[in-house]
């Protein structure tokens, strides 16, 4: 029986709708791949929290076998010290022969590296699939910016891996499966933080959020200036889109670094993609290349977003928003 | 406060994709023709120890493990404000994995001795595994902060300020420490002027082997790699795209609109 732990943790503002994280349903979902292709297994859920009882029967509704819930309010801010002892104590309870956690700040950037280290295992990051063998995992992920894929292999152990975002589409809940949910007996508050947390500043992000967003409209550097994203912005209005911007849109300040996608910001996979006044650099297509559909705009007719497109029209963006703007609008209206 | 900063020289990554070739054999990218430049992450984590030179009167190390030619990245670092650069090189330095790397950079820091700060870019813009760092933090058990944009010091500890979705956090954490080092906008890279280029490179460049740092080869070479890569390969793309055509700007935007309605995109 190969036994799969997957991380999944939920912080209090999340826990106050309905919705998980959409992060998390994506790692049970890999998690529930991974148990059916390997067979004879177990996807068993870790639900950390500061309140996370009520969540744990969605988790199995989602494709774990079994739930195993640990509320505390240490666990509340996600502080990755906490985090990580209190995975450490978790894998000494239940000694697990594969972890999978999300690819996010905290999961991928800190606590799976860090317990990677602590368990003399090796670890696979950023994941986009895998291929089971007899005699191994191989761990599918993009390198040199998304212009090549890897196969890789970690040995020790345990198998851990983190899970980039929008790899796994998140199963649809099933409220027929059922299983088992275990509070977990874990002494969180002997846990020793190094770091700690002395302010949290959190806004309410103005316009729709690149990670809720069906359709994102993105601008880069032939934008120009912020008065051409002000007309991306009417667009996105009009759509009812998100706006975002590539690394020299960034850099300019033209859109502020939260709102980068590419390999040095989000990865995103809406719909609908639409890309005005992108060359399509590789490190920009490593976070926008999972969309489902890509509309170019661009005056070049050899600039290599062409070749990632689906839709593409050759002209100046100036020439092409207003009126697609309008007839957007129309569409919409009637 | 010293401050060190790990670097890595990695092929410039900022090159269309035509002229991106892999040698599947040897399982890495051919270099060509193309220059080599400091890892971006790598870049920003210099420059914000670099600002904080300028703050606070810092010291600040670059390290970087490579061949003989990463010297070129220390020059730059040097000309960005570094004060001093050491490059580590040994033949058995080869196709290491982050376990290795982290046991290099260690020796290396012990041998350094003193220091306040290790600052490493969040991950590396070639294989972008993002292990090295909490590695190390780990193996040296240092405080870890993880993603973080920039720093100041607060009462004999150091604040640490790292975006988040729609805000940031600060994170406090005694000394020494390590960081990793994420993009923002109080962080872009400055240039590196021709004249301070010039004098990083008559700046003396220490070069530390295997032997000097009293590390065995063959506990950091492949043969101890925990993590390999097993295959690399160029992914193949077949998408077509369908090109709206019309007289005029308006009439393709109007077109493009339409085409999304029918394709129920929009």
């Amino acid at each position: 029986m190969t036994d799969i732990l997957a991380l999944c943790t939920v912080t209090d503002e999340a826990a106050s709708g309905d919705e998980l994280p959409r992060a998390l349903l994506e790692v049970l979902a890999a998690g529930r791949q991974l148990a059916d292709q390997l067979g004879d297994s177990k996807l068993r859920a870790v639900l950390l929290g500061p309140d996370v009882e009520g969540h744990a029967e969605a988790l199995i509704h989602h494709g774990a076998d079994e739930v195993l819930v640990l509320s505390h309010p240490r666990l509340e801010y996600h502080e990755a010290d906490v985090m990580l002892g209190t995975m450490e104590a978790i894998v000494k309870q239940s000694s697990p022969d594969v972890i999978l956690s999300p690819h996010d700040d905290l999961g991928g950037g800190n606590v799976a590296p860090r317990l990677a280290y602590r368990l003399g295992t090796g670890i696979v990051t950023d994941c986009t699939g895998f291929v089971v063998e007899s005699d191994a995992i191989r761990w599918l992920r993009p390198v040199y910016g998304g212009k090549a894929m890897a196969y890789m292999v970690a040995s020790g152990p345990v198998q851990m891996a983190t899970v980039r975002s929008r790899a796994f589409e998140p199963l649809p809940s099933d409220p027929a499966r059922q299983g088992q949910v275990q509070t977990l007996e874990i002494d969180v508050d002997s846990i020793s933080a190094p770091v700690s947390l002395v302010e949290k500043t959190q806004e309410e992000e103005e316009g729709i959020s690149l990670d809720q967003a069906q359709i994102i409209v993105c601008g880069g550097r032939g934008m120009e200036d912020t008065e051409g994203f002000s007309v991306l912005d009417d667009l996105a209005e009009t759509l009812g889109a998100g706006v975002a911007g590539s690394r020299p849109a960034a850099d300019m300040g033209w859109v502020p670094h939260s709102r980068l996608v590419g390999q040095t910001g989000k990865i995103v996979a809406p719909n609908l993609y639409i890309a005005v006044a992108i060359s399509g650099a590789p490190q920009h297509m490593a976070g926008a290349g999972a969309s489902k559909t890509i509309v170019a705009i661009n005056k070049d007719e050899d600039a290599p977003i062409f070749k990632l497109a689906h839709v593409g029209i050759v002209d100046e963006w100036q020439n092409i928003i207003p009126s697609f703007n309008k007839a957007c609008k129309e569409l919409l209206s009637s | 406060m010293h401050i060190v900063v790990c670097i890595k020289q990695i092929i410039d990554p900022e090159i269309p994709p035509h002229v991106f070739q892999i040698d599947p054999v040897e399982k890495k990218q051919i270099r060509g023709r193309q220059v080599l430049v400091i890892s971006l992450f790598d870049e920003v984590a210099l420059e914000v120890a670099v600002q904080m030179k300028e703050k606070a009167g810092s010291t600040v190390t670059a390290l970087t493990i490579g061949e003989s030619e990463a010297v070129e990245a220390l020059h730059n670092a040097l000309a960005l404000g570094a004060d001093e650069a050491i490059l580590i090189s040994d033949p058995a330095f080869e196709n290491l994995d982050s376990f290795g790397t982290a046991r290099i950079l260690e020796a290396a820091l012990r041998k350094v001795g003193e220091f306040d700060a290790v600052l490493c870019g969040r991950q590396a813009g070639d294989v972008e595994m993002g292990l090295v760092g909490p590695f190390l933090s780990e193996k040296m058990g240092l405080p870890c902060v993880t993603l973080a944009a920039n720093m100041a010091p607060a009462d004999g500890t150091m604040r640490l300020r790292r975006p988040i979705e729609g805000g940031y956090e600060v994170l406090e954490t005694s000394t020494p420490f390590l960081a990793t080092i994420m993009n923002d906008d109080s962080n872009v890279p400055r240039y590196v002027s021709v004249r301070g280029l010039r004098k990083a490179m008559r700046t003396e460049v220490p070069v530390w082997s295997a032997a000097d740092l009293g590390i065995d080869p063959a506990a950091v070479g492949p043969e101890a790699a925990q993590i390999k890569l097993e295959e690399l390969f160029v992914p193949e793309r077949e998408i077509r795209c369908e090109f709206i055509e019309g007289d005029t700007g308006a009439e393709k935007g109007k077109q493009l609109a339409l085409r999304l309605r029918e394709l129920k995109l929009i």
